[in-house]
């Protein structure tokens, strides 16, 4: 009996311990409701987008790293994150800080939409005045350089509600060419030189990989491309048709102007039935992946990693993050970018929506300023610092590690409309000893330029990182160059980039809609006369009112 | 006619064995895949070759974890998070159940108690409300934000108080008759013999607070703060569905570098270690009911 008692209470015991050991052991919670802190420094709480894969050293934190020191050194501001999240989870963060009524002092917001919805409740601070007053030029030339549209994007009767982010132009969408395998069968592409080539030499390309297996996997395809098609913009068009729509003027997913004024969907307009008239071609022809629609994203990058298919479309970086498989399985690999230019030798492009991202102030924080001061900070100052290494040694370092753009307080670019242009021409620079390495005044350009010059200096056993900087760059970027210096470049820009309530409404069902109506047509399962009645129930199920909505949102501008 | 029978039902029996073999390996054969990709190479990963076995055999994204402090930490929330809330839900479900599984006449208002209980289940407050409730309470980033918004499991209450009604009468009237009071009763009659209906409700705890990720995302505001799953969660990306969003280079770069397909398989696979090591735990605990055998009609 004696023994069963201890027993039980010693259980007893190790109960209660395990409870108040977990009472002790509550995750740490950081005090985020004071506006100043014990020594004086002013609190500025925040709501982070992060990365799942930020590359921070040992001990920092989100909170707690080289930028957010520099805050607090430069401008005494402790920053507190309210709460830190990345993709949607950050968007369900936001919301629920919307819905308890304790918006972070700043945050970044996602969509011309929910920025709106904010002015429209009375959330955010108007920052116009402290933006004339405190933005230092460099700045405000940045966002000069798109003509007014960025500063407009964040613009609500005249007042600054936010700092719009600015995200410089991407096009052309490329053909990415498997140039080892152009060589081994010695076909001759783009003998103009001008980085364009045109619907026929494409076509006869992909025959020619069909043909001759130069891959040797027994089991050659055309094209991949993905089932959605398009995309929204350039920096998300892998895989997409965009190129090939290009090629006829065509626009799709952007909604333009056209010669009367008029605003159409670029997906629904004549140039688009040609583009998807080839694309039709094509298939039954086998130039493109005859299991197009059913492949996924992982299956088009095993097509090109086990060399199946060597030729793939893209933005200027594809090299960077889709395409290095391909050289780690094959140490020979080598790509070549081209555009697609149309029969007048012209390549048609789109502006890209220069915001799409917004930093906000809490209505009612105290030190709004506070928000133009990190702008100069982390877009002006730092960048354009004369030595980094001295006046700010531990964010080159962070360069060298490379640490995701992620950690800064404000986790948006802020480019001028060119910049990637600009990138380039220091890299050329560099390449050809005109400029020092070390004169490059970006760091981490800086750190591009050496990764493409120790390819350049041993191509065969440099690390596949290098391979990739030096096919972004010298190949992606050096095309973009190349056209623009030629004034190959058509622009289109677009008439409008938001979404109006119908568009929320009924956008979802819209695209789907496009999304399969352009796989039947593409894969011969509908005639190209198919396209017509896709138009008309597109604009019966709701393209219709959403024309007119953005029609009136124009006028009312 | 005898032979044709046997015959027939020789057939039935191997078509049984067959469904049941194919289903069997329905389940098995994912989890092969997966522990097979996180014992091969990157790049056999990215070209879609492996299958049931390992290409290119490295142990690369094992030391890759063992290295990952963020993915430990998570492991020891979680593992926190399942002992607490098998201590609350256990608890709570004995506590409930008891009761409940009294008639009208011992326990007045018992059915407006069940009643309620059930209302709750079925109509719930939604997600907002549930956490701006534990926003004001103040469990934002602790760990009982993962414990006490679930800590009463209606379904496992009403699981074990049908099987405390099914318990023989006599059992109780026995020992009431010998002077047990009904603290007693519970703790020397009732719960001895439900064991296998004990754990199964504390299998489900454990299985549904080790998988559950969504209400990290929720209630945790930092990512130093995820439970394991939240923190998985994060990490698998859908590229597709970020590109329609429209991301930038150095994101879609980042995220390319952490989509790592075998090293997120060989996480999952150390995240399923501690259920299969739970399992034959609490399988002695599944043996028939020790009720048989305890009354003689």
């Amino acid at each position: 009996m004696e023994c069963k008692l201890l027993v039980k209470r010693l259980s007893m015991l190790s109960m209660t311990a395990l409870l108040t050991l977990s009472l002790a052991a509550c995750v740490e919670k950081s005090d985020s409701s004071k506006p100043v802190s014990e020594n004086g420094e002013k609190v500025l709480t925040m709501g982070r987008v992060t990365s799942a894969n930020p590359k921070l050293p040992q001990g920092d934190s989100y909170e707690d790293n080289a930028y957010t020191r520099i805050v607090n050194e430069k401008l005494n501001v402790k920053i507190v994150d309210q709460f830190e999240a990345e993709g949607d989870d950050y968007s369900r963060q936001v919301a629920l800080a919307i819905a308890s009524g304790e918006l972070p002092d700043m945050m970044r917001v996602d969509s011309k939409d929910e920025l709106k919805e904010m002015v429209e409740n009375d959330l955010i601070e108007d920052l116009t005045t402290y933006f004339d007053k405190n933005a230092s030029d460099y700045i405000k030339e940045i966002y000069e350089s798109y003509d007014g549209r960025s500063l407009a994007d964040a613009t609500f009767d005249g007042q600054l509600m936010a700092i719009p982010a600015s995200i410089g132009d991407e096009a052309p969408n490329m053909i990415w060419i498997r140039k080892d395998w152009l060589d081994k069968l010695g076909i001759e592409l783009d003998t103009d030189g001008n980085k364009a080539i045109t619907l026929d030499e494409l076509e006869k390309t992909a025959k020619a990989f069909l043909e001759n297996d130069p891959g040797e996997s027994g089991n050659p395809v055309g094209i991949p491309f993905g089932s959605w098609l398009n995309a929204g913009d350039y920096g998300g068009s892998v895989f997409a048709m965009t190129a090939i729509a290009e090629a006829f003027d065509a626009h799709p997913r952007f909604w333009l102007e056209d010669n009367n004024g008029d605003i159409i969907y670029g997906s629904t307009s004549t140039n688009t039935k040609q583009a998807l008239g080839v694309m039709a071609d094509w298939f039954e022809k086998g130039i493109i992946d005859p299991q197009f629609g059913t492949r996924t994203w992982d299956d088009i990058i095993a097509l090109l990693t086990n060399g199946q298919t060597g030729i793939s479309t893209g933005p200027w970086h594809i090299a960077d993050w889709v395409l290095f498989p391909v050289r780690t399985m094959n140490k020979d690999a080598e790509f070549v970018a081209y555009a697609l230019e149309d029969e007048n030798g012209k390549v048609n492009v789109t502006h890209n929506n220069p915001t799409g991202q917004f930093i906000v102030v809490k209505k009612g924080y105290e030190h709004p300023e506070l928000a133009i001061e990190i702008l100069n900070l982390f877009y002006d100052k730092i960048p354009n610092s004369k030595d980094l290494k001295t006046e700010y040694p531990e964010i080159e370092k962070y360069g060298k590690l490379g640490v995701d753009g992620s950690t800064r307080p404000f986790s948006i670019e802020v480019y001028n409309s060119d910049k990637l242009l600009e990138e380039f021409s220091y890299i050329k620079q560099a390449i050809d000893g005109e400029i020092a390495i070390d004169d490059i005044p970006s760091a981490g350009v800086k750190i591009d330029a050496q990764s493409v010059k120790d390819y350049l200096d041993n191509p065969e056993s440099a690390e596949t990182s290098t391979w990739s900087k030096y096919h972004s760059r010298m190949h992606g970027l050096g095309m973009m160059k190349k056209l623009s210096e030629e004034d190959k470049f058509v622009w289109t820009t677009p008439a409008y980039f938001g979404t109006t309530k119908a568009m929320g409404k009924k956008g979802a069902n819209l695209a789907k809609l496009e999304e399969e109506g352009f796989i039947k047509i593409v894969t011969g399962t509908e005639p190209l006369s198919y396209f017509d009645t896709f138009v008309k129930n597109w604009e019966s199920q709701g393209g219709d009112e959403i024309i007119a909505e953005i029609k009136a949102e124009l006028a009312g501008n | 006619m005898v032979q044709n029978k046997s015959f027939s039902g020789r057939l039935g029996k191997f078509a049984i064995y067959t469904f049941v073999l194919i289903s069997g390996l329905v389940c098995l054969l994912p989890l092969c895949n997966i522990v097979a990709i996180s014992f091969s190479s990157s790049e056999a990963v990215a070209a879609n070759a492996v299958g049931l076995v390992p290409i290119n055999f490295t142990t690369d994204a094992y030391s890759m974890i063992v290295e990952d402090k963020q993915f430990w930490r998570s492991f020891g929330i979680s593992v926190q998070r399942v002992i607490l809330s098998l201590i609350v839900n256990m608890i709570i479900i004995v506590l409930m159940a008891y009761p409940l599984s009294k008639s009208k006449r011992q326990f007045k208002g018992r059915n407006i108690y069940m009643n309620l209980i059930i209302f709750a289940m079925l109509f719930n407050g939604g997600m907002i409300p549930t956490y701006l409730v534990v926003k004001n309470l103040g469990l934002l980033n602790t760990i009982w934000s993962l414990v006490l918004p679930g800590a009463v499991q209606v379904f496992s209450i009403i699981l074990i108080m049908n099987f405390f009604i099914g318990v023989p009468k006599s059992l109780e009237e026995a020992a009431l008759m010998d002077g047990a009071n009904p603290f007693q009763v519970l703790m020397k009659v009732y719960i001895p013999i439900s064991l296998p209906a004990l754990a199964t409700v504390a299998l489900f705890s454990i299985v549904g607070n080790w998988n559950d990720f969504f209400s990290g995302l929720i209630y945790m505001t930092k990512v130093s703060n995820y439970p394991l799953m939240t923190y998985i969660q994060s990490l698998s990306i859908n590229i597709q569905e970020l590109l329609k969003a429209g991301a930038n280079a150095s994101v879609l770069e980042n995220v390319a570098a952490v989509s790592n397909r075998n090293l997120n398989a060989a996480k999952i696979v150390i995240s399923t270690i501690p259920l299969l090591l739970i399992y034959p735990m609490l399988q002695k605990y599944f043996i028939t009911g020790i009720v048989v055998g305890s009354v003689k009609e």
